[in-house]
């Protein structure tokens, strides 16, 4: 992250403006937190929510705020960052930049555990809601682990083609088995599913929130520290091998960090595509190739944009609400779209 | 005795072993060539001794130790490795790029050191990219990538530099242009370099030693003079070649050749006729 002294000239006008980019997207966080806070079925002015900050406002304005709307903005923005940063070291380790928790059937396999969890606990009480979490991250570490087992070939390890294959094939076999489990479900908790499946900020208050933070605390600083090691990885394994990279060992910890980021992202949001599969990519295009780079700024990039899908969603049809994972892939499939045709000229 | 020698090595994919048995040491500080026809276990002899493939059987010892049982970071700051793949990753200057070669040389954490900017630069300029050394990497020629590469293996300040068909993809001027650049490092630097190369006449003209292969075994090795054989060639490429020397190296080369079936037909109709 420290620009380098040694560096040449160019190269450190290049960090300086990969810095300036950093700067920017975190200003625009901020106005997108600013203006998440005051929309809404109740509107709070910029004024009103300073009062409310400072704890002048009514008991009313208090409550939307600190119990309802704050969580759930810091939520999605937490969210967010997980699936981005995901998304970033498949796309790394893999060196397709297709890979994302989504493709890869691994936040699938968090749905499946949770609805498998569901239909064998009815979600009325409050006790099974709470283990959720736990239960997503199970279901994305062995569906995770049957990818890695399943890909992986004596004597010449994991090839990322080979991983990204499997991938897509469990993630279409787990999506067949949860439609058909979720035929046998009574209708709330088949509507508890669909808000899941459809990618819904669901789990909006403090608790989630403390859930989920360790998570990005430990994992995103440790993803950093480990830029070198996936920019060495993009060489390609025996290139990696050669510069002394022991390569199996390496991406194994990173497979096993991007399962836990996109297991805890999806346990409380449910199952959001395409922020894995675009933060990174409008990352690369900000800042280059270095993931020294890359991992922060597709993190803060992640964060931003299911900012924005949550609140777009929230506000759009009021009072109703579209999910922010519906929201994503409407701004997502478009910009997937666009890359693709770009990478064919 | 040599720093890098195989000793009774068996080695394949997947079980099904190509070379059984191999034993040959590489001379320090010289040019070594490897050749033969396609899947005679060139490239696979040449992955064993860089740790790409393991062995089944036997060992490749570097300084006097199983290679197995050095840690893979050591070996990287001995030996670098230059594979066939052309792709490169977008986005990445060339100086980027070449500074990904100190990574064996580098801390947990921590960016360039002095020590490392030196290395960087001298492997740019030595490779003759100084000018080019802040564009993308995708906007070079093929041959120009190939000293990316070069220039890369040699931030990674090693004395052995290991090469897989170097010049292939590359036109005749770039691959002479290569290969000058790999014999003035072995002449300037002193490094051991390792390779596969197709072209007879290129591997005779640059190499000290050479390694001709067929079948995973090793038919012949020694001085170009002694591989450049019309036997050893026939032997081992079944072609008939019309030896003569090059007039830069003395080392024999060869202007044309035939298939060694056809001569042997052309032989026939002349008896018969």
């Amino acid at each position: 992250m420290i620009p380098n002294k040694y560096a040449p000239e160019y190269l450190q006008r290049r960090n300086k403006r990969n810095i300036l980019v950093i700067f920017i997207i975190s200003l625009l966080i901020l106005l997108m937190l600013i203006i998440s806070m005051n929309t809404g079925h109740i509107r709070l002015s910029p004024l009103e929510l300073f009062e409310t900050f400072l704890g002048e406002g009514t008991d009313r304005q208090r409550l939307i705020l600190f119990q309802f709307r704050l969580p759930r903005i810091v939520l999605s923005v937490l969210v967010g960052m997980a699936l981005a940063v995901s998304g970033c070291i498949l796309q790394g380790i893999s060196r397709n930049a297709l890979a994302d928790p989504g493709i890869l059937g691994i936040n699938a396999g968090a749905g499946l555990a949770v609805v498998l969890f569901i239909s064998f606990f009815p979600s009325t009480t409050e006790a099974p809601v709470f283990l959720l979490p736990f239960v997503a991250l199970l279901g994305s570490g062995i569906t995770a682990f049957l990818i890695y087992l399943l890909s992986y070939k004596k004597g010449e390890g994991i090839s990322p083609v080979r991983l990204l294959l499997t991938g897509i094939a469990i993630a279409a076999g787990i999506s067949a088995a949860m439609i058909v489990l979720t035929l046998k479900l009574d209708s709330e908790t088949y509507q508890f599913v669909a808000i899941w499946l459809a990618g819904s900020i669901w789990g909006s208050n403090w608790r989630f929130v403390l859930s989920l933070l360790p998570w990005i605390l430990i994992f995103i600083p440790l993803v950093i520290a480990k830029a070198r090691i996936i920019d060495t990885l993009n060489l390609g394994d025996v290139r990696a091998t050669g510069l002394g990279l022991a390569i199996e060992k390496e991406r194994l910890l990173l497979l096993g960090v991007a399962v836990a980021l996109a297991g805890a992202g999806v346990s409380v949001s449910g199952g959001i595509g395409f922020v894995g599969l675009i933060a990174p990519h409008m990352a690369r295009q900000l800042v280059g190739a270095r993931h020294q780079f890359v991992i922060p700024v597709s993190a803060m990039l992640g964060g931003l944009l299911l900012l924005v899908a949550d609140t777009i969603g929230r506000v759009i049809l009021q009072p109703s609400e579209i999910p922010a994972g519906i929201v994503v892939a409407i701004i997502g499939a478009p910009y997937f779209l666009y890359l693709l045709v770009k990478s064919n000229t | 005795m040599s720093n890098l020698f195989v000793e009774d090595v068996s080695v394949g994919y997947s079980g099904s072993p190509i070379i059984e048995g191999l034993s040959v040491s590489v001379p320090d500080q010289k040019i070594t060539t490897i050749i033969g026809p396609n899947g005679c276990g060139k490239s696979t002899l040449l992955k064993a001794i860089a740790r790409i493939l393991k062995t089944d059987k036997g060992a490749v010892f570097l300084d006097g130790k199983a290679i197995h049982q050095l840690s893979t970071k050591k070996i990287a700051k001995r030996m670098a490795i230059l594979p066939q793949s052309s792709e490169v990753p977008s986005g990445l200057t060339i100086f980027e790029l070449v500074s990904y070669g100190r990574f064996p040389h580098q801390g947990g954490f921590g960016g360039l050191n002095l020590e490392d900017l030196k290395q960087i630069d001298w492997a740019i300029q030595v490779t003759g990219l100084s000018e080019f050394k802040d564009r993308s990497v995708e906007a070079l020629s093929g041959g120009q990538r190939q000293r990316v590469w070069i220039a890369m293996a040699l931030a990674q300040d090693t004395d052995i530099l290991i090469l897989d068909e170097p010049t292939t993809y590359l036109d005749l001027a770039h691959q002479l242009d290569i290969l000058l650049l790999l014999e003035k490092l072995n002449i300037e630097e002193k490094r051991t370099i390792i390779m596969v190369l197709h072209d007879l006449n290129h591997a005779s003209r640059f190499s000290h030693n050479m390694i001709a292969m067929k079948g995973g075994e090793i038919i012949k090795e020694g001085s170009p003079s002694k591989v450049m054989t019309y036997s050893t060639i026939q032997t081992v490429f079944e072609i008939d070649v019309n030896l003569t020397t090059c007039p830069f190296s003395h080392n024999p080369i060869f202007h044309s050749y035939q298939l060694s079936r056809d001569t042997q037909q052309l032989f026939e109709n002349a008896n018969e006729g």
